[in-house]
């Protein structure tokens, strides 16, 4: 059976201007490579600037890859053709309160995200509004109301009705658990988890926080410098990491 | 010996809905030498407190105490200039996000020099300037930071946040304070400085004997780290104790759910399990329900809930709930 999600070396370079003709290179993916079937997690972890961002922006698509190719149940994903692949892996930002416009409602926001990717006719669009909105367990209701009259556990779901309403195949979490109060954390910890064994839901959490993590994925990655470092089952890396730099991230946790 | 004693503290601020208590009779205090951790979620009132302690909180909030004494002293009932010399002698606090509290129109030389006071410098006062330097480097290494060169001349927004971070941690130790007052220190790091972070609070808690006061949403790392702990909700103190007794009984429901949504305190806990998680979210300030904040949260809610419990104790542990979890 083919990998639902399948990486090969991918590299990504940043280029900055230096004066007027020179620039300089920076590289934030080496060779990256990884699979990842459907059902299942893999955890990217590493140090600010270690690339992980880049990784997910650029599976998404917001930016090109140099070298390597992203596979999609087989098939080759061409990030230029946005139009058609941005409901099959499908992006939560840091923050869902910056991360969703103040002065539209939230049926307005789901609904601009349906009229773009979809050819639902309104009716159809507000039905299936209506059945994300009950899948993450907020009201009808909820839709009439701007971004600011949630609170934080509250927006954290719209901001997931944003990202589930096009039924993703991945979903990319870049730190969206980290900013999160200990007991709404856990309410969407629930939440996710839910979903995944419901729909068969991957994830691909991008954190810090290495005890959520042991808890949560199947596979994790530790990049540092754009390259990744050691990847495998949770278990192996947490217990056997190979580099010394993942070594000491391991032992941070345990001080 | 008692350093800070609070009894009753509470903090209203007036608005044009109504009077709103942010913080509700809470109680802390703190002897010297101890680590204690402030665990709360967002809105309950943490860093209000730690602001409160420090004396710079807006001038629009109320603050009333039945008692607020510091080395046996009552702060509340001293003139305001006094105030300010004994907390700026004594107190020193490490503010959220240390990029963005420190003066980005200075490097960071400038700013760590003005925070040395002149009395912990010795010498005849025309090598005062060359004193300060001296000691402000030494300060820096004191904080891990080894290139002192570097730093010297760097604006706040050319460094990390994790050098900001030391770098206020240095700033804050400069004048050798009696306390403490980390607020947050953690949020902005990775793991691996977290664990520098802690071993130097402690160090300094071990070497010098500084009380430090620990403010987190985490409770995680603060049980790593504190002798005692005092958790707060919605403005009222839920429960303070020992850090172990209180991790091993918590008596109040709230503690409970706390301990419960980490899976590191939870061994048997399998893979992809669920969490334990209290269902709703956090009240507004605006609309904060009346009797024990947690009431409509809360699992074992009954009848007697509507009257704000008070506060009980067994020991060393303080509780405040009408139907503790286990009696002991």
């Amino acid at each position: 059976m083919s990998q639902l999600l399948e990486v090969r070396q991918l590299s990504k370079a940043y280029h900055k201007a230096e004066g007027m003709f020179r620039s300089k290179k920076i590289q934030a993916l080496t060779d990256i490579s990884f699979a990842l079937d459907s059902g299942q997690t893999l955890a990217v972890v590493g140090e600010t600037g270690s690339g992980k961002s880049t990784l997910a922006k650029v599976l998404v698509g917001i930016e090109h890859p140099e070298q390597g190719e992203i596979l999609f149940g087989g098939t080759p994903l061409n990030c230029r053709d946005y139009r058609k692949t941005n409901h099959l892996i499908r992006y939560i930002f840091q923050d869902a309160a910056r991360s969703l416009s103040p002065n539209q409602k939230i049926s307005d926001i789901l609904h601009a995200v349906l009229r773009y990717s979809t050819v639902l006719n309104e009716e159809q669009r507000n039905e299936k509004i209506a059945d994300t909105l009950k899948l993450l367990g907020l009201l009808n209701e909820h839709g009439n109301y701007y971004p600011h009259m949630f609170s934080g556990g509250q927006l954290q779901r719209v901001a997931l009705a944003r990202a589930l309403i096009l039924d993703p195949k991945v979903l990319i979490l870049d730190e969206a658990l980290t900013a999160l109060d200990p007991s709404l954390r856990a309410q969407i910890v629930n939440l996710l988890l839910d979903l995944q064994q419901k729909t068969g839901l991957s994830y691909i959490l991008i954190t810090n926080q290495l005890r959520l993590v042991r808890h949560f994925a199947d596979q994790t990655m530790v990049l540092h410098q754009g390259r990744c470092l050691d990847y495998g089952p949770t278990l192996d890396v947490f217990n056997q990491p190979t580099h010394d730099y993942s070594r000491k991230l391991m032992k941070s946790i345990q001080f | 010996m008692q350093l800070l004693d609070i009894r009753n503290l509470t903090l209203e601020l007036e608005t044009p809905e109504g009077i709103i208590r942010a913080v509700d009779r809470v109680n802390l205090s703190l002897k010297e030498g101890e680590i204690r951790g402030l665990v709360g979620e967002s809105g309950s009132g943490k860093s209000l407190i730690a602001k409160a302690i420090m004396g710079v909180l807006h001038e629009r909030w109320r603050i009333s105490a039945d008692r607020f004494s510091w080395c046996g002293e009552d702060l509340m009932r001293l003139p305001y200039n006094k105030q300010r010399q004994i907390i700026s002698r004594d107190i020193a606090m490490i503010y959220q996000e240390p990029s963005r509290s420190m003066d980005p129109t200075a490097n960071i030389g400038e700013q760590l020099t003005e925070s040395i006071p002149t009395h912990l410098l010795d010498g005849p006062w025309w090598q005062r300037a060359y004193a300060r330097k001296k000691r402000a480097i030494a300060l820096l290494h004191k904080v891990g930071i080894r290139d002192h060169l570097a730093v010297w001349n760097s604006y706040p927004y050319q460094l990390s946040e994790g050098v900001c971070q030391k770098i206020s941690i240095a700033m804050a130790i400069a004048k050798n304070p009696k306390l403490l007052i980390a607020d947050e220190p953690t949020t902005a790091l990775e793991s691996t400085t977290q664990a520098q972070l802690f071993r130097l609070l402690a160090s300094f808690n071990q070497l010098k004997g500084t009380s430090i006061l620990l403010i987190s949403h985490e409770l995680e790392t603060v049980a790593r780290n504190t002798d005692s702990l005092s958790v707060l909700y919605c403005g009222q103190l839920v429960e303070a104790g020992d850090t172990e007794t209180l991790l091993k009984e918590p008596l109040h429901p709230y503690t409970n759910a706390l301990i419960k949504s980490v899976p590191e305190f939870q061994p048997e806990l399998a893979f992809k399990q669920q969490l334990y998680a209290l269902h709703g979210s956090i009240p507004t300030l605006q609309h904060l329900p009346i009797g024990c904040r947690l009431g409509p949260r809360c699992p074992n809610a009954r009848k007697e809930c509507v009257k704000t419990p008070l506060p009980e104790r067994v020991q060393n542990h303080h509780f405040s709930c009408h139907f503790p979890l286990s009696k002991v």
